[in-house]
């Protein structure tokens, strides 16, 4: 019984996008309107707990929809249900509490940090900015994090700017955990890494979901890479989802074009890995 | 140009402090006259007598006959540092009378000669700069903070707002500034007490310059605003008041040190030249500008080059002021991304 | 010629908004102006009845403002109490002085800064152009009231040049190249004045924008086909580095009409200086803002000429425009 509850919750889908659509508009006073569809129709959902990696080529809309499910900006026509709430079509001031549930991690994070600002005061802004405390409680917390994600306490007090690609991407993780959030969207946030720095990374993200019980929205162009963390993946391509499932059944049937193409990169390394080594493929 | 800010903020200091404690280093008060010795050329401190070198410098009476002045060599008058004087009260709080030099009555010591009514040069001169200088940098801070609130609402709203905004201050630079100075000035009351010219001619000066502050400020913000970081930022849910407090305002305070720098000596001259006109500090208080209009009499010209020492303070002041804004400036440009 | 139409819009918005603040500032002056002339018992109570009537004081604020303009725009600037007469001829006979100064000098200082600019952006880094570069840095810094009182004091001094007017006594006896001569002599001082304070301004703008020039890959190629350094500069440079030193014209000029009215007290040259100078001190309302009407006039003008050779000199605007629509 107790099991079956579990099952039952872990089944409930913590993000469930329907029919999401997200238009653009070119020109203005003197011009002729052209209207863009970014995205069109999108459904998916996430189970509580797991990952599902959104892939597509540059321009396919991914990062749109991204930007919609973390309310950056808004959508034109469908819904966003989190938990139990449509955040669609919420106002500003609504939107408080999920801003803390929902948590985003760019492919940069340099330039969303200010140059300015210590690594200590990057992870406790957010803290401040919802007022979760006093300063001090808002430092202790940041540093606690920090070490988590294996920023030395050391260099709390150095510039973000004096840190390299990965530690930066450890911040990122670090300030966007501060708030206790259920969900994380990845934009590419695994993109210009160097392979082992990407290792690390991957392995810190899944120590982090295990540890903090988060829903993962990975948004990237690189599908074999995905294969590694998601559960569920779903292809985009022209501002719609043209094939979803289960990861393992992406990966050894591919149905549509795009995700053929997708996979194409790893496939012809894979074939020629194989050459050099002399092993069959 | 690169020479050390450092150096010239010491110079800024050291002007601006022998400014501040004119009270201390001038031996008269501004508007103490000496009818008896208009014009008197500057006196002449020497060491040497009949009786050789003295360490204590001295001075001669100096007395109109005819139409020069002669030194009456009878007697001399040793200079003595720290002496008591006239009392004097320093930023308006703390009183005293020990001056930096004093000469014992009845010659007195004109370091840089005396003016028509036989006033102190040098004591004006540091009184002077009190108010000249004052009225730069307090009209400097009246357009930056006018320009720095305009600059940012309208960088920072954008659309219909940036560009009124933004129009008018394109209005207000395409005026002839000077003119438009004037006019302002003409419209208001012209007769007031010392005080309220001050303050007036402060807000006069200081608000028709709001224009251009405004358009570099609205500039910074509008790149700012726009950066991932703010962004980042507004999405963990930061009020308007937030963003512009700790991400925004920072960034304009490299652009607002230099126009500060560089308005202080253009507010100092307009000042300078407003109370030349007759239109600013009047008499009896000495002002750099109204302490040259005496100038303008063909006599007083071309026989007493003394009374041009405002002038030469006018350039110091602009050229160590200038230089800080050119060295500032090529720092923030070396500093931005 | 989309674009000169936009600039001359904006003169026009310009100016509209300048006619405004003056009409405010007329508006806003403590005490009304005509209680003022009233206390003057020099002027009658029934003058001063027919001109409230005339300038429809009891009427709303937009209805006097466009009264305002209209008979601005007819040329009746209003009248003058200290001269006794009409506004517009006190100031157009003044005007006429104040341009042909600011003009001579604004030809001057471009005459002078632009090859001057180019020849020490060619001489980059040696002696000629760090001279040059403190030089400039001196005049820039230099108080224009200052240069003014010790040009003046100079020429009193040496007696070089004839000091204040614009004629000599006699001037009507002068043959017509003495009377060129006066003048000229004449206008010495004040257009020294004039030039010696915003020439350091332009050069170093023109300077900037010639070195930009100089670096650009198509010059080193032109250099490499063996162009001499001269022609390379004057032909090929210069005529892309105008660009940014004509929207500078506007400027200059702004500084040059601004300025010139404090060199015209100082020098006492016959412009429109002394003129409003006077004016205010003895509130003569109606003449100042008429004074300043004008100059706003003559910079709009200035500019929108700018814009004129500016369409003229870059063709980059006139393709420009194709391509925005």
């Amino acid at each position: 019984m107790g099991s079956d509850a579990r099952v039952a919750k872990s089944a409930q889908p913590f993000l469930r996008v329907r029919s999401l659509t997200k238009r653009y508009v070119r020109g203005g006073v003197l011009q002729k309107r052209i209207h863009v569809d970014a995205v069109r129709g999108i459904d998916l959902e996430i189970p509580a707990c797991k990952t599902l990696a959104l892939v597509g080529s540059s321009g396919s809309g991914k990062s749109t929809v991204a930007r919609c499910v973390t309310r950056l900006e808004r959508p034109d026509a469908g819904e966003i249900w989190v938990g139990g709430t449509d955040i669609a079509g919420l106002a500003n001031r609504a939107l408080l509490t999920f801003r803390a549930a929902i948590q985003m991690i760019c492919q940069d994070a340099v330039t969303s940090m200010n140059p300015r600002f210590s690594a200590a005061e990057t992870v406790e802004e957010p803290l401040l900015i919802q007022r979760r405390g006093a300063a001090k409680q808002c430092r202790q917390s940041a540093l606690e994090i920090m070490s988590e994600v294996g920023v030395s306490a050391d260099w709390a007090n150095r510039s973000v700017m004096e840190f390299s690609g990965g530690q930066r991407q450890r911040l990122a993780i670090a300030r966007a955990l501060v708030l206790q959030p259920k969900l994380l969207v990845l934009d590419e946030a695994l993109s210009g890494l160097d392979l082992s720095t990407e290792a690390e990374i991957i392995n810190l993200l899944l120590d982090v979901q295990a540890a903090h019980s988060l829903t993962y929205l990975f948004i990237s162009h690189d599908l074999p890479l995905m294969a590694r963390l998601a559960d569920t993946i779903a292809v985009m391509c022209n501002g719609t989802i043209v094939e979803q499932g289960p990861k393992s059944q992406l990966l050894s049937n591919p149905s549509h074009p795009e995700t053929k193409s997708l996979l194409l990169p790893a496939k012809i390394f894979q074939k020629k890995y194989a050459e050099m080594l002399g092993v069959s493929g | 140009m690169r020479i050390n800010t450092l150096v010239l903020l010491l110079a800024l200091a050291i002007l601006h402090l022998l400014v501040i404690f004119a009270g201390f280093i001038a031996p008269y008060g501004p508007s103490v006259q000496n009818r008896e010795l208009p014009y008197a050329p500057p006196t002449r401190v020497h060491f040497v007598d009949t009786s050789g070198f003295h360490l204590r410098p001295f001075v001669y009476s100096q007395t109109l006959t005819l139409d020069s002045y002669k030194e009456d060599r009878t007697r001399e008058y040793p200079l003595h540092l720290f002496a008591r004087g006239e009392t004097y009260t320093i930023v308006g709080i703390f009183r005293s009378n020990i001056h930096l030099f004093q000469v014992a009555e009845p010659p007195r010591i004109f370091l840089f000669g005396a003016d028509g009514y036989g006033r102190d040069e040098f004591s004006r001169l540091l009184y002077g700069g009190q108010i000249s200088l004052a009225a730069g940098i307090l009209a400097t801070l009246l357009s930056l903070a006018a320009g720095t609130i305009i600059g940012t609402i309208s960088g920072y709203y954008g659309k219909w707002v940036d560009e009124s905004l933004m129009g008018s201050a394109e209005l207000f630079l395409s005026l002839p500034w000077f003119y438009f100075l004037i006019a302002v000035r003409a419209f208001l009351p012209l007769h007031l007490s010392p005080v309220e010219t001050f303050l007036l001619l402060i807000c006069v000066i200081g608000l028709i310059g709001w224009a251009r502050p405004a358009r570099l400020v609205r500039g910074v913000v509008l790149s700012a605003r726009s950066r991932n970081f703010v962004s980042a930022a507004r999405g963990f849910g930061a009020s308007d008041l937030y963003l512009l407090r700790r991400h925004i305002f920072p960034e304009t305070f490299g652009v607002l040190l230099t126009q500060a720098a560089l308005l202080v000596p253009q507010y100092v001259a307009a000042e300078a030249t407003l109370s030349f006109f007759g239109l600013g500090v009047s008499e009896p208080e000495p002002s750099w500008g109204n302490m040259l209009s005496t100038l303008q009499q063909y006599n007083v010209l071309v026989s007493y080059a003394w009374l041009l020492t405002p002038a030469a303070a006018l350039v110091i002041t602009s050229v160590i002021y200038w230089l800080l804004a050119d060295a500032l400036h090529s720092r923030l440009k070396s500093h931005s991304i | 010629m989309k674009y000169l139409l936009r600039r001359l819009l904006r003169a026009a918005l310009l100016l509209i908004g300048v006619s405004a603040l003056c009409f405010l500032f007329t508006e806003m002056a403590p005490g009304s102006f005509f209680d003022e002339m009233r206390l003057n018992p020099q002027i009658s109570p029934e003058t001063v009845t027919a001109l409230r009537a005339r300038y429809g004081l009891d009427q709303p604020l937009i209805v006097r403002y466009s009264r305002w303009m209209a008979s601005v725009v007819r040329g009746d600037f209003g009248y003058s109490i200290a001269y006794n007469s009409p506004v517009a001829p006190l100031l157009w006979t003044r005007a006429k002085n104040t341009l042909l100064l600011t003009g001579t000098a604004t030809f001057l200082v471009w005459l002078i800064a632009v090859p001057l600019a180019a020849w020490t952006a060619a001489s980059h880094g040696r002696w000629l152009d760090k001279a040059a570069a403190v030089v400039s840095s001196v005049l820039i810094s230099v108080p224009e009231i200052v240069i003014a009182i010790a040009l003046l004091a100079l020429a009193v001094r040496t007696r070089l040049v004839p000091v204040g007017g614009m004629r000599s006594l006699g001037f009507q006896e002068f043959s017509t190249w003495g009377q060129i001569q006066d003048i000229a002599q004449r206008m010495v001082l004040p257009t020294a004045v004039l030039v010696l304070s915003s020439i350091a301004v332009v050069e170093r703008h023109v300077r900037a924008s010639v070195l930009e020039v100089l670096q650009m890959p198509y010059i080193q190629a032109a250099r490499g086909l063996g162009i001499s350094r001269t022609r390379l500069l004057f032909r090929y440079a210069l005529p892309v580095a105008a660009n940014p030193a004509i929207s500078l014209f506007g400027f200059s000029l702004a500084t040059l009409l601004s300025g010139s009215l404090l060199v015209e007290v100082v020098t006492g040259w016959p412009g429109l200086g002394p003129l409003i100078l006077d004016a205010t001190l003895s509130r003569d309302l109606l003449l100042v803002i008429g004074g300043v009407l004008l100059s706003a006039l003559f910079m709009v003008a200035g500019n929108f000429i700018a814009d004129v050779l500016l369409l003229a000199f870059d063709p980059r605007i006139r393709t420009g425009e194709s391509h925005a629509n």
